[in-house]
């Protein structure tokens, strides 16, 4: 005698566990990403390992190699740059500046730009590295 | 006559719309987020101006850099090594790095690691303004 197994229906597929799996890879992208505007141009830091960890927050000047400057992803120049620090400073006192700058900008395209940053009165400037090329 | 009217099962939350916006989040994470590894050099820091300067005059050691990016310390390649021996000989010295505005600025920081790895404390970058 054969008996006719029962189709059964077939079992739906948990898409409450892949909800949690990909909700785990938000929150470590979350974590592990630095949401940073990117330079309109190419920047590769210089490479140092006595460098400190750079701490988040803080206004990003980036340098090209050319000298071409960028403040927060945008590009601008120098003259207009320096009177948006002043802006931001005026409304912080206490401004952090991180200065992007690629290895082969050539230093009158850096500490010029330091000095001018001091005289300004941005008490905290520090220069980006990297400690592995990439 | 009364009709019974049949119960309808409840309707079940779908839950697949919302893997579909838990997907584009992540795929928004992914792409904006930087991942690279970077660490900081200070340039300018507030608090070392309290600092009061040591009385009498402070002996000094310079470091040029040329133009090729090449760090010299009395006119010998520096290193970590002379650094440290010029260091321990004049402990109190400050080490005061002259570049040259031609350097790229990976010579100078290189210099300022092998400053920092010989142990030097007091270290300073003589700023050049800019000759517009």
């Amino acid at each position: 005698m054969k008996l006719k197994r029962r189709s059964q229906p077939p079992p739906q597929e948990t898409i409450v566990s892949l909800i949690d799996v990909i909700f785990f890879l938000l929150v470590f992208f979350m974590l592990v990403g630095r949401m940073d505007a990117t330079a309109p141009f190419e920047v590769s830091p210089p490479v140092s390992t006595a460098g400190e960890s750079l701490p988040k927050g803080g206004t990003t000047i980036a340098v090209a190699d050319n000298g071409a400057l960028a403040l927060d992803g945008e590009a601008i120049e120098r003259p207009a740059l320096l009177a948006r620090i002043a802006e931001l400073l005026a409304a912080k006192p206490h401004l952090f500046v991180r200065i992007n700058a690629h290895g082969e900008a050539r230093l009158t395209n850096l500490l010029p730009l330091v000095t001018a940053l001091e005289q300004a009165g941005v008490g905290d400037v520090v220069l980006v590295v990297t400690p592995n090329p990439a | 006559m009364k009709l019974a009217r049949r119960k309808r099962n409840m309707a079940l939350i779908t839950m697949t719309p919302l893997v579909d916006v838990m997907m584009i989040l992540l795929v928004f994470f992914m792409v904006t987020s930087t991942y690279l590894d970077l660490d900081m050099m200070p340039m300018v820091q507030s608090e070392a101006e309290g600092v009061a300067a040591p009385s009498g005059p402070t002996p000094t050691l310079l470091i040029r850099i040329a133009a090729s990016g090449e760090a010299r310390m009395r006119g010998r390649p520096l290193t970590a090594q002379t650094l440290a021996t010029a260091l321990q000989a004049q402990p109190r010295a400050r080490v005061l790095i002259l570049p040259s505005g031609g350097a790229n600025v990976q010579g100078l920081v290189s210099a300022i690691e092998t400053a920092t790895k010989a142990g030097a404390e007091n270290l300073r970058v003589v700023r050049l303004e800019a000759s517009e």
